[in-house]
């Protein structure tokens, strides 16, 4: 795709471009070391600060906050995704009472942050006798919130499937429901298999919100330890990089996905939708 | 309700906040968004290579903890700016990763013999990129970065996490004093339900008027 | 009054199994003898009383509680030397947490707890619902709080103190503080008080204790407003870290239970009466707190002293 906007450069060019990277990543490489000196000269390198984390008990409690992290992850994400569908076959459906408070809803709480969502839960519903078990606080609200975004990602889904499959079926004899169902789903499933999986690692990432309320989650865990060990700058690195190689992983997931469901089929390429966070 | 109003000034003062936050980092965004789809798309491969690395990496880490880590850790290498300056950088850098994604897949959505136009016509990547690509590329991402803009006002409330007194933050300390969550936290959900819509309406004419350019 | 409190929450964790998870089953390390951590309350607990058979009445709270064969308690992971969870053992220690488990030992025989993560805004909710037996949490006694729950103690009696970087001059009363940037934990009884006392400071807020730490040490404010054990805990920890004047407010923490439940309150009383003669609430002081504070165990407070106990 990029091999469109440019000639193959020539000699030259490749040499002004040999030249630019070596001075780039030189460049690069120094800002790094000036940043790791300093880094050093804070005395944030010294080794009896990253030490613990070369012990299995800090992992091993990491890594139950990691399994936390995915148990939310993986509710909301099931939650979400039902509640999804039942919006996105609301917003589709050919009657307006259906159809409007099925908008209403996805477009409202697309436009509330999740955080707030929390506070509500955290601080409104106890006033009222609910007072959900820590883990439900912060599953609720992200599946409330979540299940907007992945109404989106099923609605064009659907709507991706060409007209021509829905109005055979229906010319076949099929109700407008047998038809969604037999006919359109399983095909848009396969489509948005890739979308799902990326708009997961989004919803892994929102569990980060655990920290909030204090469900021991990966990040809040983090917490846990920096109050511990009162190192709070390496915690969170090494907790980010623990986000990111899980996440990176799901991503790379995502991509052999919509690589294997292109290859399968399928008239258009299609690019896996990332719901902007 | 009266809760709400009379702590209006805090609210208003929260709310001043989180508008120039949005405003400030999405202008930092669309940059950075811009620069690394330039990259991205670009004939030098460690260019596409660092704009890969830096899409993914943003992409994959929450941005609580990017937070969390950019406000903490980097006074420690020596780059010590206010809260709020630090949150809205963060924010920019995180959202425009998601900018560079949505402008890429605008780029790719434009059919190929427009490059070769451009390029035969004896424009330079440059050239073809700012006059003939990304202006079409633009007018199919406008609904993509509404909804980025979206996000990322919805993000500025994780700004309160580290400090900054946005409208969350806002909501949260009256709350604490007043203990009226439901009034104090649904009217903030109006008001950044009301910026999105908004965002929602600019971007609608915005679409019409691209597609009318057109 | 919760000193290192976090926004957040309650909770009956619903993974099981892990050692991240909060519910905590002590029994295992915290047995009578058992070597305790620095700051574990074993050694203490092998000398803390078991009440006798006659005083679990039949049909009352600690009868439920000693047939379950576990305390369920209100707490938190994140106090350091009140509540906090040892990553290595998965252990809850602190002072909180240790008074918890010699109530546990008086009820049961055992010192054996389950802490249920909890946030000061719905500690109210669970005891009034059940999910919890007591809430050991630097609840402050108040009279409005009284209305919902009941108090037994108080029990230890603490205040807000200031903090700041080594060598800052001019801050020693809370309105010196007037006009200065001030750092304190989130959703902590310390907001409320500053805005009242220095109403022309400018508070930020961060998460958590070494948050607010970092952030004073990055000069993000002047001085740092917390529960003054606290504060010295991390003032020893961290010589860049000064506590200055004395605490200018004072909040009697109470052990919150069901309200209306008068004979668990009594039965809870009187514990507190024997722990407190017999030195084991001196000794498990001096293992948590008192590991950072010099001198003697304080006296505790006088039960019932106070309006809401």
């Amino acid at each position: 795709m990029s091999g469109l906007l440019f000639d193959e450069p020539g000699p030259r060019a490749r040499r002004r471009i040999r030249l630019a990277t070596v001075a780039g990543v030189l460049v690069l490489l120094a800002l790094v070391a000036l940043a790791v000196r300093q880094f050093a000269a804070n005395g944030q390198l010294a080794a009896e600060r990253w030490q613990p984390y070369a012990t299995w008990p800090m992992w091993r409690y990491l890594l139950g906050g990691l399994w936390s992290t995915a148990l939310a992850a993986v509710v909301s994400a099931a939650l979400s995704m039902a509640g999804g569908l039942v919006l996105a076959l609301g917003r589709l459906s050919r009657r307006r009472a259906i159809r409007l408070p099925a908008a209403a809803y996805v477009e409202a709480v697309r436009t509330i942050p999740a955080l707030l969502l929390v506070y509500l839960v955290l601080f409104a519903l106890p006033r009222y006798g609910l007072d959900l078990p820590l883990f439900w606080k912060l599953v609720v609200p992200l599946s409330v919130s979540n299940a907007a975004l992945f109404a989106e990602v099923f609605r064009a889904g659907i709507l991706s499937i060409e007209r021509g499959q829905g109005e055979a079926a229906l010319a076949l004899g099929l109700t407008h429901g047998q038809s969604m169902r037999l006919v359109v789903l399983p095909q848009a499933a396969r489509r948005v298999l890739p979308s799902i999986v990326s708009q997961s690692v989004g919803l892994l990432k929102d569990t980060s919100l655990g920290f909030v309320v204090s469900y021991a989650e990966l990040l809040y865990s983090g917490k846990v330890l920096a109050n511990y060990n009162g190192l709070l700058i390496q915690t969170y690195i090494v907790v980010a990089l623990v986000y990111l190689v899980v996440n990176a992983s799901l991503s790379a997931l995502a991509r052999s996905l919509d690589r294997s469901v292109a290859g399968g089929g399928g008239p258009r390429r299609r690019k896996i939708t990332r719901v902007p966070r | 309700m009266s809760a709400l109003l009379d702590h209006l000034p805090e609210f208003w003062q929260g709310l001043v906040v989180t508008l120039q936050m949005t405003a400030a980092s999405f202008l930092g965004a669309a940059a950075v968004g811009l620069v690394i789809v330039a990259m991205r798309v670009g004939p030098v491969p460690v260019l596409r290579a660092v704009a890969t690395v830096y899409v993914e990496t943003l992409q994959n880490l929450p941005l609580l903890v990017l937070l969390v880590l950019a406000v903490f850790g980097l006074p420690e290498i020596g780059l010590k700016a206010g809260l709020t300056t630090t949150a809205i950088v963060v924010i920019a850098l995180y959202e425009g990763a998601y900018i560079a994604e949505a402008l890429r897949s605008g780029v790719n959505a434009i059919s190929a013999g427009q490059g070769e136009a451009a390029r035969a016509l004896g424009l330079t990547f440059g050239q073809s990129l700012r006059h003939v690509v990304l202006p079409q590329a633009l007018s199919t991402v406008v609904q993509p970065l509404g909804n980025i803009f979206i996000a990322l006002t919805m993000n500025t409330s994780l700004a309160a996490a580290v400090g900054v007194v946005e409208l969350t933050a806002a909501a949260n300390r009256v709350n604490l004093l007043e203990a009226q969550p439901i009034p104090i936290f649904v009217g903030a959900g109006l008001a950044y339900a009301a910026v999105a819509a908004c965002a929602g309406f600019v971007t609608g004419r915005i679409e019409r008027r691209l597609a009318v350019a057109r | 009054m919760v000193s290192i409190k976090r926004v957040a929450v309650v909770a009956a964790v619903a993974m099981a199994g892990l050692t991240a998870c909060a519910g905590t089953d002590s029994a295992s390390s915290a047995v009578p003898g058992a070597a305790p951590g620095e700051g574990g309350g074993g050694g203490v607990l092998a000398g803390a009383p078991v009440a006798a058979a006659a005083d679990i009445l039949p049909g009352s709270t600690m009868e439920k509680i000693k047939q379950r064969g576990e305390l369920i308690v209100g707490g938190s992971l994140d106090a350091p030397l009140l509540s906090q969870q040892n990553p290595a053992t998965g252990e809850v220690e602190g002072f909180d947490a240790d008074l918890g488990k010699a109530l546990a030992k008086y009820i049961i025989g055992q010192p054996k707890v389950k802490i249920v993560n909890s946030a000061s805004e719905t500690r109210e909710a669970l005891l009034a619902n059940g999910t919890v037996d007591v809430v050991f949490q630097t609840y402050t006694i108040t009279p409005e709080r009284a209305e919902q729950v009941a108090f037994a103690g108080p029990y230890y009696s603490s205040g807000l103190s200031i903090a700041v970087k080594k060598g800052t001059t001019g801050i020693s009363t809370p309105q010196d503080l007037n006009g200065k940037t001030v750092i304190a934990g989130a959703n902590t009884p310390a907001i409320p008080v500053i805005q009242k006392l220095a109403p022309q400071a400018k508070i930020i807020t961060f998460g958590g204790d070494p948050e607010c730490v970092q952030a004073l040490k990055q000069d993000r404010g002047v001085a740092y407003v917390q529960d003054e054990t606290l504060l010295v805990a991390d003032a020893k920890k961290d010589p860049e870290l000064q506590v200055v004047g004395t605490p200018f407010t004072e909040d009697p923490y109470g052990i919150g239970l069901k309200h209306g439940d008068d004979q668990f309150k009594s039965f809870v009383n009187d514990w507190l009466k024997k722990i407190q003669a017999n030195g084991v609430w001196q000794g498990i002081w001096k293992n948590s707190l008192g590991s950072v504070v010099q001198g003697e165990a304080p006296t505790p407070p006088e039960i019932g002293s106070v309006p809401g106990s």
